[in-house]
């Protein structure tokens, strides 16, 4: 019999504006800010939610969303243009005299109760916009069936030294969770929060409105909805995830997921076909080298013109690199130009900037701790002028 | 210009002599530039001037076609109203045997035809590569008084059938020739694609096909010279006709030059096909990679020079390739050398092999061999 009822409903948190993007995201979400040649980083839990076969989910988006809505569009490109399901972009809106932005993680859920209430699910499947992996939710749903479990939130192991840096789930040895710390200064595990959450829809639903009464409350899931479940000794459980993650929203860690692309014992592999991220096509021709092209442990993508030389970078679509200008180690974004002479270095190029001639942008880093980087940034749509230094670390809008 | 032009779409054309190439497919769905299908220029084109109803006769060999086409969604042809039809090959009660030749072939859709709310029809083949306008098309049609408009463009005639044209000074057809015979001079050449009013044309087909006769240049284009108003279109920017080897390798080549590349690709509007969703394309340490056009998701260690890949091609370390096009999925092994070859889809070519055509006779490896 046909209904409407879907068993898993994916919320998807994109409303974040990722000020420590800085100039990228100025204009428009941390979550469509470009990745790895072709894609935008939403493109990842899009993707990872139609390959587990989930077909329904609602993208909660609030800062500067229409670069994201038009990216979105009716979901075609990731299979999501369903008759019942499929994608839909939701900002806040006026329900009442004191409707309100939304003011957390929580009550950006809280506020679409209605929306996931259409498809009747048993569960909701709580997602990030900022993180690059590839993850198969449905050996986590199973997971968390089998554990009958109220919440199951998603972690991966991470060294001592990081785990301050994260929320950390303490496990008694069945996996179930006992303490939730955040950013805790003396870690007693290393399993760190993946800001991915399975939830029993209608225990989740208690929860959120009972958050959403409680005014002291910052309506977020980390410091409010996880503490007061483990408080009522609801059972939440950690699944733990052993392949590639990185949150990316740091200009350190996008450049460094962006250079994982790269390097084969990352264990970030986007030529997995059997695991496909998917993405709005720009219908570029391919690419082309030219004369004086050289191009090595690199990824290049359709639509650019390379006569220049290129070690060790990433360079999206449509990206013009003149002869004799040279980057290296650096991820440069859609359309940007590098026009000839120009060197640049341990750099992010922001979408459409042009690096002007014999310009030098950012330089060759040695002892370099990962994920503190010093990465040269230069904005979407920037202008380096021809001859221009732009130092190491500088931003250029 | 919405419900005012449809286009007939011809998949494939039995003059081609394009052997290997199209055993597997038609001429429509034969792969070009890297990463499209003859058809994708054809039916961007339209698109690109809003023409979103489009029927596509097929003659033979069209799986690949349907497969390429899905519902037409990479086009933004799966419309509620208008869009995309495919005519599987089909015989007239008649004859009771496969259509011979465009006339009975567009008789036997006259009922499409005249369902369609549109009142002009573009008829074109679908080995042409070309960026064009058919709105400019279409107003340069109505300011001549044109009862049919057909394009042409400059080239020299080939060993293949070719519609050879005389006009006048305001664009008028005088006279029209045509020849399979090689020449080197320049001379206005017929694209196969024509404008014409849809009532028109129904009668014009009507008319020949019950009088027996069934080559539309020759007995309609050719015989209506004097009678009707035919106005030439001359496409300034890249065309090319591709009906044999030589002349897919030549035009494929001449893709390499960037103005040439930059008419096909943006010159009135862009170029879609079938989306696959490939990774960006690797450069392994080794790569060396000089004038070539290479798509996405190829993984290269090797070295390749003035060669077209197509997606998803591999070239191991130490292998060479030079004046080739290596089709979708190839894969040359280590320390193997291509020069002047095409390789089709699925093609291994296994460590240490050489394979070497020349330029006027690329040697043609056939899909899915194992050399």
């Amino acid at each position: 019999m046909y209904s409407n009822k879907k068993e898993c409903v994916a919320m998807l948190l994109a409303g974040g504006q990722g000020t420590r993007l800085y100039s990228l995201t100025a204009n428009l979400a941390k979550p469509a800010v470009s990745f790895g040649g072709k894609y935008k980083i939403i493109d990842f839990p899009l993707s990872n939610c139609i390959n587990s076969n989930i077909d329904t989910i609602g993208v909660l988006t609030q800062y500067r969303p229409f670069a994201l809505n038009q990216y979105i569009g009716n979901g075609q490109p990731w299979d999501l243009d369903r008759l019942n399901g499929g994608v839909y972009v939701l900002p806040p809106y006026m329900k009442s005299a004191k409707s309100d932005w939304y003011k957390g993680t929580a009550n950006a859920i809280y506020q679409n109760i209605e929306f996931i209430d259409k498809f009747s699910p048993e569960y909701v499947l709580v997602l990030s916009g900022d993180h690059i992996y590839k993850m198969d939710y449905s050996q986590m749903l199973d997971f968390h069936k089998k554990k009958g479990a109220d919440c199951t939130i998603a972690v991966i192991n991470v060294s001592i030294e990081e785990a301050s840096r994260f929320g950390i789930m303490n496990t008694n040895p069945d996996g179930s969770v006992y303490e939730f710390e955040e950013k805790p200064k003396q870690p007693k595990s290393t399993n760190a929060s993946m800001g991915i959450y399975i939830f029993k829809w209608n225990e989740l639903k208690k929860y959120l409105i009972e958050d959403e009464a409680d005014e002291k409350s910052s309506n977020d899931f980390g410091k409010n909805i996880i503490p007061n479940m483990l408080k009522d000794g609801q059972k939440l459980f950690a699944y733990k995830f052993d392949g590639y993650w990185k949150d990316v929203g740091t200009i350190s860690s996008l450049w460094e997921a962006n250079m994982d692309l790269l390097d084969k014992t990352s264990g970030l592999r986007l030529e997995d076909s059997s695991w496909k991220i998917y993405a709005r096509n720009a219908a570029e021709p391919p690419h082309f080298m030219g004369d004086h092209a050289e191009v090595v442990n690199s990824l290049v993508t359709e639509g650019c013109e390379i006569d220049g030389t290129i070690k060790n970078s990433v360079i999206s679509s449509c990206v013009k690199v003149e002869e004799g200008a040279l980057i290296e180690d650096s991820t440069i974004m859609p359309g940007a130009v590098v026009k000839s002479g120009a060197v640049v270095r341990y750099a992010i190029v922001g979408d459409g900037a042009v690096i002007g001639e014999n310009a030098k942008v950012g330089d060759t880093q040695t002892g370099m701790v990962k994920g503190e980087w010093q990465i040269t940034v230069v904005g979407p749509g920037a202008v380096v002028k021809a001859g221009q230094i732009v130092p190491v670390k500088a931003m250029v809008d | 210009m919405n419900n005012l032009i449809m286009s007939i779409v011809f998949a494939s054309d039995n003059e081609t002599k394009l052997n290997e190439l199209t055993i597997h497919r038609t001429t429509a769905s034969l792969p070009f530039c890297g990463r499209y299908r003859f058809i994708d220029f054809t039916l961007s084109n339209l698109v690109n001037s809003n023409i979103t109803t489009i029927g596509i006769i097929t003659r033979s060999n069209y799986s690949s076609l349907m497969d390429h086409l899905r519902m037409g969604r990479d086009w933004d042809l799966n419309r509620k109203n208008s869009g995309l039809a495919v005519f599987p090959p089909y015989s007239s009660n008649t004859s009771r045997s496969m259509f011979k030749g465009k006339i009975e072939a567009l008789y036997g859709i006259l009922d499409y035809m005249e369902k369609a709310n549109e009142e002009y029809v573009i008829l074109t083949n679908s080995n042409i590569a070309a960026n064009i306008d058919f709105e400019d098309v279409y107003s340069q049609h109505v300011s001549n008084g044109a009862d049919i408009t057909m394009l042409t463009y400059t080239s020299h005639p080939t060993s293949s059938k070719r519609v050879l044209v005389e006009k006048d000074f305001t664009g008028k057809v005088t006279g029209v020739r045509l020849t399979a015979n090689t020449s080197d001079e320049q001379a206005e050449v017929g694209l196969n694609i024509y404008l014409i009013k849809k009532n028109l044309l129904m009668s014009l087909i009507t008319d020949s096909y019950e009088r027996g006769m069934l080559d539309f240049e020759k007995n309609i284009i050719q015989q209506k010279v004097d009678n009707l108003a035919i106005y030439s279109y001359h496409v300034d920017g890249y065309a090319a006709i591709i009906d044999d080897v030589k002349s897919y390798y030549t035009e494929s080549m001449k893709i390499l030059d960037p103005a040439i590349r930059n008419d096909l690709f943006y010159r009135c509007g862009k170029i879609f096909t079938k989306v696959k969703d490939s990774v960006p394309t690797l450069y392994r340490d080794g790569a060396e990679v000089k004038n070539s056009l290479i798509a996405d998701g190829c993984d290269i260690a090797g070295k390749v020079e003035n060669s077209i890949l197509f997606r998803g091609v591999v070239v191991e370390e130490g292998a060479v390739i030079s004046n080739s096009i290596v089709m979708e999925n190839g894969h040359i092994m280590k320390y193997s050398e291509l020069k002047y070859t095409i390789t089709d889809k699925d093609v291994t070519v296994t460590e240490d092999k050489t394979i070497s055509g020349s330029q006027n006779y690329p040697v043609v490896i056939v899909k899915n061999k194992v050399v």
